[in-house]
């Protein structure tokens, strides 16, 4: 065999002489194709997978314990806001009575608008879709949602400050 | 029919099916972050559970589509 007619790698001799590439040849066959889609499946049900666990990580009754505030600065009747368990988290106390306060997450279980406190009604009330929530409870009343407001559990302690404990639900 | 001609035409339907349940899988991506906003956990659990079911009955579909 001569030098001429020796083939270079795997490369044949004709295609390094004439190198001429068919249209086709840069297509993705049908198999890669789907093999790039179960690749995007499984990438989605590892997200879902990871959104399910950092769900159930960051429960709304599961932060440290601290003060939220002094009882004398909450009157009867009168709610608070505040942020628990992470400053993203909003929540909300209300005092019932000289020694009975609770808290709930602010957001509504619906759709996760903030709810408020409509003392005239005596309920947890979410403007955007109407959802109502039991003042003791937060157990729905009407309205979209189908699971009660998170409860925070508070506690009011011998110092006068009415604390977050942080309990699991 | 020919063969072939089945042939071609069941991997186009597995690459059809992979196609929807890839879709469906944007969906449940969605339910997850809406899971996600409202702390709701069960909801969350379910939709993952679902997803990695889809996830592998893709995977399987994807041995029989023809080269």
């Amino acid at each position: 065999m001569s030098e001429i007619d020796t083939p270079a790698g795997d490369q044949p001799i004709w295609e390094r002489d004439f190198p001429y590439e068919a249209v086709a040849e840069e297509e993705v066959t049908r198999r890669e194709f789907t093999r790039y889609l179960v690749l995007g499946a499984g990438t989605m049900a590892a997200a879902n997978v990871g959104l399910a666990v950092w769900t159930q990580l960051r429960s709304i009754n599961t932060g440290e314990p601290r003060a939220i505030v002094a009882l004398a600065d909450v009157a009867v009747g009168d709610s608070y806001l505040f942020r628990y368990p992470a400053e993203r988290d909003p929540a909300v106390l209300l005092r019932l009575d000289e020694r009975e306060v609770v808290a709930f997450s602010q957001k509504c279980t619906h759709l996760g608008c903030v709810v408020y406190y409509q003392a005239e009604e005596e309920r947890w009330h979410c403007p955007c879709h109407e959802g109502n929530f039991n003042t003791r409870t937060g157990a729905v009343l009407s309205g979209p949602p189908t699971r009660p407001l998170g409860r925070i559990d508070v506690e009011i302690r011998d110092d006068g400050q009415i604390w977050a404990v942080g309990r699991r639900q | 029919m020919r063969t072939s001609e089945r042939g071609r035409r069941t991997s186009s339907a597995v690459s059809l099916y992979v196609i929807i349940l890839v879709a469906f899988q944007v969906f449940l991506l969605t339910v997850a972050v809406e899971a996600f906003q409202t702390d709701h956990e069960s909801l969350a659990w379910s939709s993952a559970a679902v997803s990695v079911v889809l996830a592998g009955a893709a995977a399987a579909f994807l041995r029989y589509l023809r080269p």
